[in-house]
């Protein structure tokens, strides 16, 4: 095999398996590449992005569910049929959210969240419908199992339902760095196997005095076309996949944060009254929630900072922040009213249907909160389309261009070969 | 066709080996990452915020520094002379519960305040501002009472309020006007008739900011006590099985039983709780004008009307008024 390389046409075969090994390497690594790309897209629009989705969605209707079982117990066991409407959706979402998360969980943890989550989730109920009954009954005890349920919701269920929600947009993210990663394996065979072939040919040219061998100019026009192609296409859906991230997943979380935590301060103020005024734990929280949503660095500020140029999202955001600021000095109110032994006309500004009821700011900020979700919604949706439109079809053709440059390698040289045994 | 069937048991038998290798096949193929042991779920149990398992149970010494039932002498100070103590002379405020059922709360059916307390303090404003809508109620907590009085929050507190030495130190006190006791709230079924009843493995539940703990303790030293900050979460936790019975002043266990009739209250009172009005600390002409107007409301039957509008029937005894005993 050696002594062979002494001679011509030894010394040929020798150029020709290298060739033939770096097109081959750079052509699978550069193919799988891509497959890998789109199967880390496909997964985060379904696998973790189905699980971050209806984590998020979990969060939610609790906390909703929470918020309006929490108000509609202030209304003397007679909700009213919205009130009703509202609960019994935000159930709905919820168990369907569960459902959803358990078929897509991978982690032993993640199951454990979903199991503790499901187990809970009927026992609340049923602390909600004893409190209603005994509401309607007329029976003091009824806010105590309210309470109850309320707590059983902000120190198990949510924190668990966040847990579910952190690791799953963990997974997402490092599905997103896989998708956003450059095929480097793949360009630095590419790059080899381009010089390669570029020295064969001025080789091939010295010793024959022939300035071209078609075939070896074939492969390398090959070649270039499928690195360029490789190259666009990885770019691009990377670029794709960071808008999906920063105009799509980005805000949809600060956004969803931001209405679990108005959710969150709902449920409090109504406690708030539910203890008639007599507990200051619930008023803590209050504040600490609303503070969150619109105070100094708030999930309001943020929202503003990254998307106040934006004239879709623009509008919304102002929206929400006048009705969470109108909401805000509307609770002091509530609260100076309830102080003042003023409970009846506490609970009616805190959930009346009266145009200046709390219910209505409440109200106007979750509106322009979903409105604002769902612009995001669609550009998430519409990024990650693009991501995956832009690798279609690159892996076949990749294929296509790299078997090409193989067989015109191997064509130009074997003429070459035959030349000596002619 | 009988016999054509019995007479390839072996086939079947061979069908039924290769069904199930089959589908063991396709069992083992079925296991793939999803292949996860059950996750150990905790039992979930409701409870409220800030329960207290294994609170300090030291037993409660008697408290013999002072003697607290000893206010000041009604003589001479007329409603004229009350009311320029007042914040504000045209309104009363007075600190109350609107949570505790039979004593102080809020209907929210009816809008109103209604209890003993309350009765009480109803007729305390009419004696004191000769109208009973020049009030200012102000729900509070019962931890909020004593600073509530000497910050001008309130003028004075009429709240299930028992009269301590400690207590005196901070405020200035009327005269008994209720005397209450623990006393033991249980299941009608649980043949429990009193605290010495209780076993080393039944729980009893109280308020975390009372003595009752201390109180519990120097009885029975084997019960386990529970504590909660807000003593309506042990009704609860007595209705969900998760104590067996729940131990405080009888004016508050009474708003409780009758919300449950599966529930009673059982036992001796094993402490005394003589609540008192609380007034701003050195606001002693407010205090001795009220100890008039409750000795007022004792000798004309008002007193004797709210008990037995509030918690004859619950508390299933008839009571007088406490005697009084002044100072000075």
């Amino acid at each position: 095999m050696l002594a062979a390389l002494r001679y011509t046409p030894g010394q040929l075969r020798g150029v020709l398996a290298i060739v033939a090994a770096l097109i081959l390497g750079a052509g699978i690594t550069g193919m799988t590449a891509i497959l890998a790309k789109s199967a880390v897209i496909e997964e985060t629009t379904s696998q973790s992005g189905r699980l971050s989705v209806a984590a998020l969605q979990l969060y939610q209707a609790l906390s909703q569910a929470d918020a309006t079982a929490a108000s509609s117990y202030l209304t003397g066991g007679t909700p009213s049929e919205e009130m009703n409407d509202t609960y019994r959706t935000a159930m709905r979402d919820a168990t369907v959210a569960i459902a959803t998360a358990a078929g897509e969980v991978k982690t032993a943890a993640d199951t454990a969240l979903v199991a503790e989550l499901n187990a809970r989730l009927p026992v609340y109920t049923g602390l909600v419908e004893t409190a209603r009954t005994f509401n309607r009954l007329g029976e003091p005890v009824g806010a105590t199992y309210q309470e109850q349920a309320s707590t059983l919701m902000r120190q198990e269920m949510l924190p668990s339902a966040h847990d579910l929600q952190e690791n799953a947009l963990g997974q997402l993210s490092e599905s997103r760095a896989g998708a956003e990663a450059f095929p480097w394996v793949a360009a630095a065979l590419t790059v080899a196997a381009l010089g390669t072939l570029i020295w064969a040919q001025l080789w091939l040219s010295r010793k024959t005095n022939r300035v071209f061998n078609l075939g070896l100019l074939g492969a390398t026009v090959l070649l270039l076309g499928f690195a360029g192609w490789l190259a666009t296409a990885s770019l691009a859906s990377a670029s794709h996949t960071t808008r999906s991230h920063e105009d799509g997943a980005v805000p949809l979380e600060l956004l969803a944060q931001a209405e679990i935590t108005a959710q969150q301060a709902r449920a409090e103020e109504s406690l708030l009254l539910i203890a008639r005024g007599e507990d200051q734990g619930a008023s803590d929280r209050y504040e600490e929630h609303i503070t969150a949503l619109t105070g100094e660095g708030s999930l309001l500020d943020r929202l503003d900072a990254s998307f106040a140029d934006d004239p879709e999202l623009a509008d919304s955001i102002a929206t929400a922040r006048e009705a969470a600021e109108t909401w805000r000095s509307g609770h002091d109110e509530v609260v100076k009213l309830a102080r003042e032994g003023n409970y009846a006309e506490a609970v009616a500004m805190a959930v009346g249907d009266e145009e200046q009821s709390l219910s209505t700011s409440f109200d106007a900020l979750n509106s322009a909160l979903t409105e604002a979700t769902r612009t995001s919604a669609d550009r998430f949706a519409e990024a990650t389309t693009d991501a995956q439109r832009s690798l279609s079809g690159a892996a076949a053709g990749l294929a296509a261009l790299a078997l090409g440059a193989l067989i015109c390698a191997a064509v130009g040289i074997q003429m070459r070969v035959a030349e000596y045994y002619a | 066709m009988i016999q054509h069937r019995i007479a390839h048991p072996k086939r079947t038998v061979r069908l039924a080996v290769v069904t199930a290798a089959a589908a063991g096949l396709l069992l083992a193929a079925c296991t793939g990452p999803a292949d996860m042991e059950p996750p150990n779920v905790d039992v979930p149990t409701p409870l409220p915020a800030g329960i207290d398992f294994a609170p300090d149970a030291s037993p409660a010494e008697p408290d013999t520094s002072c003697d607290p039932l000893a206010s000041y002498n009604p003589a001479g100070v007329t409603a004229e002379q009350a009311r320029a103590t007042l914040d504000n002379p045209d309104q009363i405020s007075i600190g109350i519960s609107q949570s505790t059922n039979l004593m102080g709360y809020y209907d929210p059916v009816t809008s109103r305040l209604e209890g003993f307390d309350i009765d009480i303090a109803r007729a305390l404003v009419e004696a004191i501002m000769g109208d009973e809508t020049k009030v200012k109620w102000v729900p509070m907590t019962s931890g909020e009472r004593e600073s509530a009085v000497n910050d001008d929050r309130v003028d004075m507190v009429v709240r299930t309020m028992s009269i301590t030495c400690d207590r005196w130190e901070n405020v200035e006190f009327s005269s008994e006007y209720f005397r209450a006791g623990q006393r033991l709230l249980v299941s009608k079924d649980s043949g429990i008739e009193g605290l010495t009843d209780m076993t080393a493995e039944q729980q009893v539940c109280t308020g975390a900011s009372s003595t009752s703990v201390g109180n519990i303790a120097a009885v029975n030293a084997e019960v386990q006590p529970v504590t909660v900050p807000d003593f309506n979460d042990c009704l609860v936790l007595l209705q969900q099985g998760t104590v067996d019975a729940v131990a405080i002043d009888d004016t508050i266990l009474a708003g409780m039983a009758v919300q449950d009739p599966t529930l009673h209250i059982v036992g001796e009172p094993f402490s005394q709780e003589s609540y008192g009005i609380a007034f701003e600390k050195g606001n002693t002409d407010l205090a001795r004008f009220v100890n008039g107007a409750l000795a007022a409301m004792i000798a004309d039957n008002t007193w004797q009307t709210a008990y037995d509008t509030w918690l004859k029937g619950p508390l299933g005894v008839d009571a007088t008024a406490p005697s009084t005993t002044y100072r000075d």
